[in-house]
């Protein structure tokens, strides 16, 4: 049996969202597939897993060195947001990162994506205030657009937080 | 096996990489012989007796700092599952022996000081 749920989570709240993946599949649901916010669930009582999501740039030994270490790649999103899943009972490691200084450069390789993707916004509506007429159209743009920042900002100042507290 | 060296080597001086973080540490040693990355995750595991285990993730990380750095070198091994291989560098060696030097003069000071508050 396939269920799906929808969560939202900022994309500095990784923990959380590995946290409630883990909880579910202690449940008897196990993450499959994410897609927009929508995550879809296989039902199986028998087993367990423990879910951990790694923001990383991808290749094909990447998930064969995550594969040998115990780790099986389940999904990705936008290419840089891989989830892994290793059942509970085995031994071993149970975290992608096992100390401080990497941690910090995930979150600091999450900054830059981010600033990347903020500066993309931001140019792509430049169009828009320069054509300003003040249609209702072009309100409603601007007003989604402005929503997108604000989005961004408190991303910024979550990451900003996170990467002080691993100083 | 057939291998030669991969990449190219930098002129820092080691003193500058010093102290280590652990997880760094205890890598170089493990590549103290030519080793593909899980065997490093395991090596590690072994000479540390259980009480370093390192993440994937932090293992993937380092290994490309320190062959940015100079540290270790990629290996050209033919393997069947095309797994990378690495091994230290010159730079790699120095470092790892002066960290070590620095960690015994850690110790011995630390024992001096405990020593004394004993008796």
């Amino acid at each position: 049996m396939t269920i799906k749920k929808i969560r939202l989570f900022l994309a500095s709240n990784i923990e959380k969202e590995e946290k409630w993946l883990t909880d579910m599949s202690s449940k008897g649901f196990h993450f499959q597939k994410y897609y927009f916010g929508v995550y879809n669930f296989n039902q199986n009582p028998e087993e367990e897993y423990i879910y951990q999501i790694d923001f990383n740039e991808a290749s094909q030994e990447y998930f064969s060195f995550y594969k040998e270490a115990g780790w099986k790649h389940v999904d990705s999103s936008m290419g840089r947001f891989h989830y892994f899943k290793k059942r509970a009972d085995q031994p071993g490691v149970k975290k992608l990162y096992t100390d401080l200084e990497s941690m910090k450069e995930s979150v600091q390789r999450m900054l830059q994506f981010y600033l990347m993707m903020f500066l993309l916004l931001i140019c792509s509506q430049a169009g828009l205030f320069l054509t300003w007429h003040g249609h209702p159209v072009q309100k409603a743009v601007a007003a989604l657009a402005a929503f997108g920042v604000v989005l961004y900002l408190c991303l910024f100042v979550s990451l900003k937080k996170k990467l002080q507290f691993y100083k | 096996m057939v291998r030669y060296n991969w990449g190219e080597e930098m002129s820092e001086q080691p003193e500058v990489f010093l102290p280590l973080s652990q997880a760094t540490y205890y890598i170089l040693l493990a590549l103290r012989e030519c080793r593909h990355g899980y065997a490093v995750m395991q090596d590690v595991e072994k000479i540390s007796e259980g009480s370093v285990a390192l993440g994937p993730g932090t293992l993937y990380g380092a290994l490309g700092k320190l062959q940015k750095q100079g540290i270790i070198q990629q290996v050209k091994v033919i393997d069947a599952d095309r797994r990378k291989y690495y091994v230290l560098t010159d730079l790699g060696r120095e470092v790892l022996d002066l960290e070590y030097k620095r960690i015994l003069s850690v110790v011995s000071h630390t024992k001096r000081v405990m020593g004394e508050e004993k008796r």
